[in-house]
């Protein structure tokens, strides 16, 4: 059963969400503190954390910093704040979702199933190594090299590559990204699809400015040239 | 009828103004050498004409005088003329080319009468000097007639002269116009430009200080304007944020909390299952209620506009609504445009939902481009919308007679105000009107660029 972990000052929210998503088939640990869930999360790492952002004492964007550092667990951030300004740098700090409260339970809980689905391994029938230009992809491995360096990549960052790279020459566009990467059926977030794709561009391009393999199409979505 | 621009009044005042003086000053300077001209030429003329006739006066001294030779030995240069006039009849060099008749009545009665006269005449296309010497010792008169055709020609160079200098100095006078209203216009420009950005929602924008204290005064009042505006804004910003905040995280405990009862509804007896029914309805409407005026409230903020594909969209939210994609009726095929996606998105959800709450669904979302306007057309088979609640149906609360008749009370009340304040926001217009075949056609229209 997937451990969940939830970060969250509210008690009420907390034991309410505990209680719906301990429904849904998750183990769910929930603390009230920044601090508390980092030292949770090192000492038992959890599947798939939940994030809010206004906490005391260090706030949600250094949390996800700090959980982003010790490795790619998936992130999924539950604030009541829908500011762009928020969701930009909730998302630009390392968070793989956002959601705005309230937030149905149903629809939650299918979020964290499509960031668990691709968080455990994507490989299906995927060619072992592709190149693009200095970018070498092996999807198996779930491995990423520019040049002779290893790039590390979040989940949410591999999968993305991962789904332009297997439409090599096409345009995805952001709804069709948000449903392979993020699993939305209805029409979803486009910012998650941009912040993301910027976040990728830094690692894996030379000049993330200009970039030369991951491409806007202006208007309709992102390709990824050879 | 449209004003002409400030700078544009600026430029032609100037013109006129430069245009007034210069033309007064080229027609004082034109009359002030015509006249003092003329006068000389006619003084000239007199002195000219008194000493021809002392020496026409001399050749008719004699007996039985021959008029014709005096006339052919007065020496008269090129250009004057002389005229002898004896018991009325005028003698002349040369046969009579309208000479005569060029001299006026009046000063042949004066000169017959004894007096000396001179007068301008018009003759033929110009002008001339006519000079009357009354010679009664020999019982004749002696007149002298100078064209002017050389003065006229030379105040004809003139004039042209000093138009030509007025139209450059109304020229300059225009130029000087256009330079100084940019100057003077410059700080204006700087605060439009300054004003434009605030309105965009950059509240950073500020109006550079000048060294001029007229205009210092200009910048520092309206950068002192701004900062109040952009105080108050963040102030009511942070408002917006705390309540919604506020009424967000308890509706997040209700719902979370609703849908654990909710899975057991199996397990609770007919009375507490009816009562958890009721909770689940309620908390969902009132979630959708606190989000659609959340939404609402910050819906006068511009639109985030950016290039979207409509019809994929469109497609898209067809397909969660669980419409099938005949459906979507489009003429544009993948249209690309410049609007704010998730207003769009919620345009047509809100008035898809509006369909299926009140007019039996949706059977029919038409999707084209018409003057660069981008037309969204959501047609339902219900009972329409009376012609006297068309306007009201876009007001918050308003639920239509039709539909309360019916029963239909699941919804906030809020989505089609939410409609129209997103079309607002795009600059664009909303409007119901009859669907061909009965039902209520939702007409949106949306410019495709920020005008």
């Amino acid at each position: 059963m997937p451990r969940l972990l939830i970060v969250e000052d509210d008690d009420r929210i907390r034991l309410s969400l505990r209680l719906a998503l301990e429904d849904e088939g998750y183990v769910v640990r929930d603390v009230s503190t920044a601090e508390e869930g980092l030292a949770e999360h090192k000492s038992t790492p959890a599947d798939l954390v939940l994030v809010d952002l206004m906490l005391p004492g260090m706030d949600g964007f250094d949390c996800i910093r700090s959980l982003r550092r010790l490795g790619d667990v998936p992130i999924v951030v539950v604030s009541a704040r829908d500011d762009t300004h928020d969701v930009v740098a909730a998302l630009e700090a390392g968070a793989d979702d956002y959601v705005v409260k309230p937030v149905a339970v149903k629809e939650l809980s299918a979020r964290l199933r499509a960031l668990r689905r691709r968080a455990s391994g994507s490989g299906e029938d995927a060619p072992k190594v592709l190149r693009f230009g200095e970018i070498e992809l092996r999807p198996e491995a779930g491995e990423v090299l520019l040049g002779d360096e290893q790039v590390h990549l979040t989940r949410t960052e591999f999968r993305l590559l991962c789904e332009l790279a297997d439409q090599s020459g096409r345009v995805l566009s952001r709804q069709q990204l948000l449903d392979r990467v993020w699993g939305y059926d209805v029409y979803g977030d486009e910012r998650l699809v941009d912040v993301h794709m910027g976040r990728l561009r830094r690692k894996v391009e030379r000049d993330p400015a200009n970039p030369a393999h991951l491409v806007t199409v202006r208007g309709l979505g992102y390709k990824l040239a050879p | 009828m449209s004003r002409l621009g400030l700078r544009a009044r600026i430029t032609a005042v100037f013109a006129l103004g430069a245009l007034a003086l210069s033309a007064s000053l080229a027609f004082a300077t034109y009359q002030l050498t015509r006249e003092s001209l003329l006068d000389e030429r006619e003084r000239a003329a007199v002195r000219a004409a008194y000493l021809d006739a002392a020496f026409i006066r001399t050749g008719l001294g004699g007996e039985d005088p021959d008029i014709s030779a005096a006339l052919q030995n007065l020496d008269t240069g090129e250009l004057r003329r002389p005229l002898v006039r004896r018991d009325g009849q005028f003698f002349a060099r040369t046969a009579d080319d309208g000479l005569t008749s060029s001299i006026p009545a009046a000063l042949q009665r004066l000169v017959d009468e004894g007096t000396p006269a001179v007068q301008r005449v018009p003759l033929r296309d110009s002008s001339a000097i006519v000079v009357g010497v009354p010679l009664p010792a020999v019982e004749a008169s002696y007149y002298e007639v100078s064209p002017l055709t050389e003065l006229e020609r030379t105040f004809g160079v003139l004039a042209t002269v000093l138009g030509l200098v007025a139209l450059v100095t109304t020229v300059a006078g225009a130029s000087t116009g256009w330079l100084i209203s940019r100057r003077v216009l410059r700080p204006l420009a700087q605060v439009a430009d300054a004003a434009g950005t605030i309105a965009s929602g950059d509240f950073t924008a500020r109006v550079a200080r000048d060294n001029d204290p007229d205009l210092d005064k200009l910048a520092v009042s309206f950068n002192r304007m701004v900062d109040e505006v952009s105080a108050r804004s963040e102030a009511d910003r942070r408002f917006a944020a705390d309540v919604s905040h506020e009424l967000r995280s308890p509706l997040q405990t209700l719902s979370a909390a609703t849908s654990v009862l909710d899975r057991r509804r199996d397990e609770l007896d007919d009375r507490t299952a009816a009562a958890v029914d009721l909770l689940t309805d309620e908390v969902a409407r009132f979630e959708t209620l606190v989000t659609d005026l959340l939404e609402l409230a910050k819906s006068d903020r511009p639109a985030e506009r950016r290039p979207t594909d409509v019809v994929a969209l469109t497609r898209a939210l067809l397909a969660s609504r669980g419409l099938p994609p005949e459906v979507l009726e489009t003429t544009c095929g993948s249209a690309v445009l410049d609007v704010d996606p998730r207003r769009f998105e919620q345009v047509l959800a809100n008035l898809v939902d509006n369909a299926a709450k009140h007019g039996g669904g949706a059977v029919r979302v038409g999707l084209g481009v018409e003057n660069d306007r981008l037309v969204l057309e959501v047609d339902d088979e219900g009972a329409g919308v009376p012609a006297d609640e068309r306007e009201l149906v876009f007001d918050r609360f308003a639920r239509g007679r039709a539909s309360s008749m019916r029963g239909g009370s699941d919804g906030t009340g809020l989505g089609l105000a939410l409609v129209a304040q997103h079309v607002l926001a795009h600059r664009g217009t909303v409007a119901v009107l009859d669907r061909p075949g009965g039902g209520a056609r939702f007409r949106v229209e949306l410019p495709g660029e920020a005008p």
